[in-house]
């Protein structure tokens, strides 16, 4: 089975297209599909993480149902992303094939695309009822599974260049960026509300009523 | 010039922190990914709803999400600072030397520049305030159109000539 596997590897690090890929001094070689696959997470994660995000409350006005028509172009960037990731993998398999990240970073992804597609035959599924009734709780911890595993994956694989040392400081420093920024913008927006409550208030109290 | 650029555009108590702590860089490498995920998710939603695409979606409703936008526009930028006044605890180059000779980062710029001035258009030729009041299967006017598309391609560029500047270093 591992030789299997290892003589699949030393085919695909020598095909022409891979050894191309590796070696050409042109930046339409290596930099371009690394592009593409940077274009792809833009589309697939960005896309799919504004309707997670709508889904979970954030921008109440926008109606849902229309938001379905962005999963096509959800797909084209899962795609752009499976055949440059194919790619990307192929040119240094043992670098990523012994990377304990680089699994993580496959677990989240492989999360995210279940959820994502999960959200597309769920909550999608009756776009007529869909702003007339609150999204069901499945809904939503569909699109928070699909936001925290995005997070995974994007983290995961951005840290895959590293040292596994460093990569373990650097998901800490993330981790607590994350908290301390969610718990601003917690605290900006109770803040807020609260100025707001108090200006109301106010108001109500001037006009007498 | 010289001195000047590589006075003010260098921090070397960002270099030693940068160096110091191995976390740094690439905690601001994943605030520079965060933070374009969210500029193509919000900005490219709504350039692609103003090229006709999802066009049940209100345009004003969809305004709401910009804001997420421009959260991810200053985590790009507060991140790509922390990468040109750290530059030193990434590679030995002098940034006026990279500024001069990275093509790639030259474009970059360029293209974030016209980004910019593209904003400026679509507010100043008054197609914001046009597309405001377009409801659900509403077409957006051609320039409308055709601001919103160059947006989509500066940005995709930005992000392209971004990917290629270690190549030139």
């Amino acid at each position: 089975m591992w030789q299997l596997l290892e003589s699949l590897q030393n085919t695909l690090q020598n095909t022409g297209f891979v050894t191309w890929v590796r070696e050409a001094d042109t930046v339409l070689a290596y930099p371009t599909i690394l592009a593409a696959h940077t274009f792809g997470m833009a589309f697939l994660v960005g896309l799919s993480a504004v309707i997670a995000l709508r889904i979970l409350g954030f921008a109440p006005g926008l109606p849902l149902a229309p938001l379905e028509r962005f999963f096509p172009l959800i797909w084209v960037g899962f795609w752009v992303n499976a055949v440059s990731g194919v790619v990307l993998l192929s040119l240094t398999p043992a670098d990523f094939l012994t990377n304990t990240t680089f699994y993580i970073k496959m677990l989240g992804v492989a999360g995210a695309v279940a959820s994502v597609r999960l959200l597309r035959t769920s909550v999608f599924a009756h776009p007529a009822s869909l702003d007339i009734k609150p999204v069901p709780m499945k809904g939503k911890i569909l699109a928070g599974t699909a936001l925290t595993s995005w997070a995974v994956a994007v983290v995961g694989g951005r840290l895959t260049a590293y040292s596994a040392l460093v990569e373990r400081s650097s998901a800490v420093a993330v981790v607590i960026l994350t908290v301390v920024l969610v718990a601003g913008y917690k605290a900006a927006r109770r803040l807020g509300l609260s100025i707001k409550a108090a200006r109301q208030a106010r108001a109500t109290a001037s006009t007498g009523s | 010039m010289e001195s000047f650029v590589n006075y003010w555009l260098t921090s070397p108590v960002l270099v030693h922190y940068m160096t110091y702590y191995p976390w740094a860089w690439p905690l601001c490498e994943v605030a520079h990914f965060v933070g374009l995920i969210l500029l193509i998710g919000a900005v490219g939603m709504f350039d692609l709803r103003l090229l006709g695409m999802a066009k049940g979606l209100p345009i004003a409703a969809l305004r709401r999400l910009l804001p997420w936008g421009v959260f991810g526009f200053v985590l790009c930028v507060s991140s790509g600072l922390m990468f040109v006044l750290g530059l030193n605890a990434n590679v030995p180059n002098p940034v006026y030397e990279v500024l001069m000779t990275d093509i790639w980062l030259d474009l970059k710029l360029l293209f974030i520049f016209l980004a910019g001035m593209n904003l400026l258009a679509f507010y100043q030729t008054g197609m914001s305030h046009a597309v405001e009041g377009l409801g659900p299967g509403d077409d957006a006017p051609l320039l409308a159109k055709v601001i919103a598309g160059t947006s989509l391609f500066l940005w995709l560029g930005v992000i392209y000539f971004g990917r290629l500047i270690p190549w030139a270093l």
